[in-house]
């Protein structure tokens, strides 16, 4: 479905920060990119729907290649990537429905979306997915007067009311405390199990990754290596992925192992 | 305890290291004081007849005289606060496109080219040279006036807007352009929100600012009070004049005190 060929990332014709990347997801798959910082984790995900433009290689969703789009076909292709981020990247000035939403602009007119007149069946469905994610009672309320987990939460939604093809989360949970950090992660993971959605998630927090993964990609570098199953990921690899990085990886396990502690 | 014994110097350091130039400077200054002193040529001789003239002048403006120029006094007022209100809204609906232009971070350099060449243009001419050249384009009166104050108004507002579009969290950009909205959508969903507080701001604040430059065109005949005020002076009826200033104060004053309490709302 999602076809990553020979990708290749430069900023400011810099060192690359992705080099020659491969990846194919496959469907009903949670899969999570780790990485110490730098390693190119987020501009992976933001080469995917075209935040920012890889400088070479292929990405190709069902068949299309993203990179050779433009315009309206680029907006149509967008839309059918959702994209869930570490700041949530909510309109703060808005309410939790506009927000909401504001997943639909890709469908509807422009002039619908500005006046706010979208059609009744994708306010059924703003509504069912506030009430899924547990925010029915917020509907009217500003994005800025809602907590963390709150505004990821709608986050998760403006997402899913794109009805997307695949879903990407850059760091979803590193922006909130451990414990809503977990529940995050669990939504995200049954809503999208329940939708049949694959998913493509950065996460800093490797615990997390061996929990709720499918298949887990080592990013080191800009170069893949490793990628398998969460069973596969032993510490030898870790220490592999994180080399360098290793008090980057040891606050990752601490923070995981007090969590438990919590509990 | 042999601390106790130890002293330390301690002065403010100087602003400018280097004592050359430190009292370089200040001789500088002294010289271009006593040059420019030297230029003003107060001549003693004007000042000693002036005083009679001002004393005249103070005498005929108390008591002020609100009565016998009543109807025209209260016809100029009207006239400025018309145009004061026709032209902030006609000037603000036409600043929002052009900030959109002369933003940086969201237009293209050609449109952002444009966009800043019209805000300069109308930020570099003061209000009485632009009230001079549409008086002498349009005519006297107050459609002069308007159309000056709505070229103040987008310099001001268009400029400090442009601003503001600038200074946005482009996360929320991102966000709302990784759903495939297109570019007017985004900005109107992830922009405008933005800066609405902003710009609601700026108009009430534009709203004081062309009241008071609305008097000021009019001296130059682009109607209103100021042109009221300017015929009163004219005919050396001072008792009009200060009614007229004193009314003016009067309703800025409430003018600044409302757009005050308006600008606070809006936080």
């Amino acid at each position: 479905m999602l076809q990553i060929t020979d990708l290749v990332k430069s900023y400011n014709n810099g060192e690359p920060v992705l080099k020659g990347l491969n990846l194919a997801t496959d469907e009903r798959r949670l899969t999570a990119i780790i990485g110490s910082s730098g390693a190119g984790k987020s501009t992976l995900l933001r080469c995917i729907n075209r935040l920012v433009t890889a400088d070479s290689g292929r990405i190709e969703l069902d068949g299309i290649n993203i990179l050779e789009l433009h315009g309206k076909r680029l907006q149509d292709t967008r839309r059918q990537i959702g994209m869930i981020f570490q700041a949530y990247n909510l309109v703060d000035r808005l309410t939790v429905m506009e927000n909401v939403l504001s997943g639909r602009l890709g469908y509807v007119g422009t002039l619908r979306g500005v006046l706010r007149r979208f059609p009744q069946s994708d306010i059924d469905r703003a509504y069912a997915l506030l009430k899924r994610v547990g925010l029915s009672q917020y509907v009217n309320t500003r994005c800025d007067s809602l907590s963390g987990g709150e505004r990821q939460r709608v986050g998760v939604a403006r997402a899913l009311m794109q009805n997307p093809r695949i879903l990407l989360a850059d760091e979803p949970t590193a922006s909130l405390d451990p414990k809503t950090s977990e529940r995050i992660m669990e939504l995200i993971s049954r809503i999208t199990d329940e939708l049949d959605l694959p998913v493509l998630i950065n996460l800093h927090n490797v615990p997390q990754a061996r929990d709720y993964a499918d298949r887990i990609v080592g990013l080191r570098y800009g170069v893949i290596v490793f990628d398998g199953g969460p069973q596969d990921l032993t510490d030898d690899w870790l220490e592999k992925i994180y080399a360098g990085h290793e008090d980057d990886l040891k606050k990752q396990m601490k923070v995981a192992s007090e969590d438990g502690a919590n509990e | 305890m042999s601390d106790s014994t130890v002293h330390y110097r301690w002065k403010r350091p100087h602003f400018i290291e280097t004592p050359y130039i430190r009292y370089g400077l200040l001789a500088l200054a002294a010289i271009y004081l006593i040059f420019a002193l030297s230029t003003l040529r107060v001549n003693p001789q004007r000042i000693v007849e002036g005083i009679p003239r001002a004393i005249n002048m103070f005498r005929g403006a108390v008591p002020p005289d609100f009565e016998s120029r009543g109807g025209l006094i209260v016809r100029g007022f009207i006239e400025s606060i018309q145009m004061t209100l026709i032209a902030t809204a006609a000037g603000v609906a036409l600043s929002v496109p052009i900030a959109f232009m002369a933003a940086r971070n969201i237009a293209i350099l050609p449109i952002y080219a444009v966009g800043r060449m019209i805000v300069v243009v109308a930020r570099s001419l003061h209000p009485v040279v632009l009230g001079v050249l549409f008086v002498s384009a349009v005519g006297f009166g107050a459609f002069a006036g308007i159309l000056t104050l709505i070229m103040y108004t987008l310099g001001f507002v268009g400029k400090l807007l442009a601003e503001a579009i600038e200074e946005i969290k482009y996360g929320q950009v991102e966000g709302v352009r990784a759903t495939g909205a297109g570019f007017f959508a985004t900005l109107a969903y992830a922009v405008f929100p933005q800066v609405l507080p902003r710009l609601i701001g700026l108009s009430i604040y534009q709203l004081d600012i062309n009241l008071r430059a609305s008097a000021i065109v009019g001296l130059v005949g682009a109607g209103g009070i100021g042109a009221t005020l300017n015929t009163a002076f004219g005919r050396y009826d001072y008792a009009t004049a200060s009614a007229i200033l004193l009314v003016m104060i009067g309703i800025i004053l409430v003018a600044e005190g409302i757009s005050g309490r308006l600008r606070g709302l809006t936080k």
